[in-house]
């Protein structure tokens, strides 16, 4: 099996050469470092149906991407049940006061447990990502939703702009490309 | 179906007739470093801005007086009991003393 190394890489380009690397030979071994591009690599490959068996190297990580799953193997990281996801670009719900808009976006997400159907994914974006991180009063909702099995992620370039990459709480990290496939998927995108 | 619910049994809540009420009650109470977590009120608490200020017994006596201090008191306050149901513990109509 070849072997990449997507060391010392920012996102997206792990992500991008291990999908190329895929498309070209079907399976592929990659060093990585630990963090986001691990995380990244490993779900993008997971929900493409793809057994990941990941080791910790000397220097980094080692993921092994290898075609189909076997039904007694279950990727952590495959795909939710239902097919709505939540795009959430602000960390106000439409427009307005800026105090009615973050009142609203927390209302909403409270009560999104209280309803039957969940989305399987939420990805935040943009001031969305200060929702996920230190100091939001959203974390308690949102550990109870990931708990329940849906998919938080915060767009890693906007944490890293806003300067709280360090300050995550809820769910991982992503990158535009997963965010535009799933955009792009059979999915039911919602957007806030 | 209880644990994914904001509201866990015990917790009191504090709802409002009005949603700026409830803000500054919020701001006010979080200035101070009380624990107050601003949630929809659920059904079973029909209120007219649908907010509720949740928060636990410790700090029922602190957040009261501050409230009170304010001039922000709510229009009710309850606890979360066993079966999903709320049983009113202080009501600004009544002025029952708050335990």
């Amino acid at each position: 099996m070849e072997t990449i190394d997507c060391r010392n890489m920012s996102c997206p380009a792990p992500v991008i050469s291990v999908k190329r690397a895929l498309e070209n030979l079907g399976e592929v071994c990659v060093l990585l470092d630990d963090g986001a591009p691990r995380e990244n690599v490993a779900r993008f490959a997971g929900n493409r149906g793809f057994m990941v068996r990941e080791e910790r190297g000397d220097n980094g990580w080692v993921l092994t991407i290898t075609a189909g799953t076997p039904a007694n193997v279950k990727s952590p990281y495959a795909s939710k049940s239902g097919n709505v996801v939540f795009l959430i670009t602000s960390d106000r719900l439409g427009e307005g006061p800026d105090e009615l808009g973050r009142l609203l976006m927390k209302n909403f997400i409270h009560s999104l447990l209280e309803t039957g159907e969940l989305p399987y994914r939420m990805l935040f974006l943009n001031s969305g990502v200060r929702l996920t991180t230190e100091g939001s009063d959203l974390l308690e909702a949102l550990d109870k939703l990931a708990g329940m099995g849906v998919e938080i992620l915060s767009c890693g370039l906007c944490l890293d702009f806003f300067g709280i990459k360090d300050k995550l709480v809820s769910g991982g990290t992503t990158n535009m490309l997963t965010i535009v496939e799933t955009i792009l998927s059979n999915e039911r995108v919602i957007r806030l | 179906m209880e644990n994914r619910t904001m509201i866990q049994e015990g917790h009191l809540l504090a709802a409002f007739n009005s949603a700026h009420r409830v803000m500054k009650a919020e701001d006010v109470l979080k200035k101070l470093g009380l624990q107050v977590l601003l949630i929809p009120a659920p059904r079973a608490l029909s209120t007219d801005c649908g907010l509720a200020l949740r928060f636990s017994d410790e700090e029922n006596f602190s957040i009261m007086q501050a409230l009170a201090w304010e001039k922000l008191l709510p229009a009710f306050v309850c606890r979360r009991i066993k079966g999903g149901k709320y049983e009113i513990i202080w009501n600004n109509d009544e002025n029952i003393p708050s335990t």
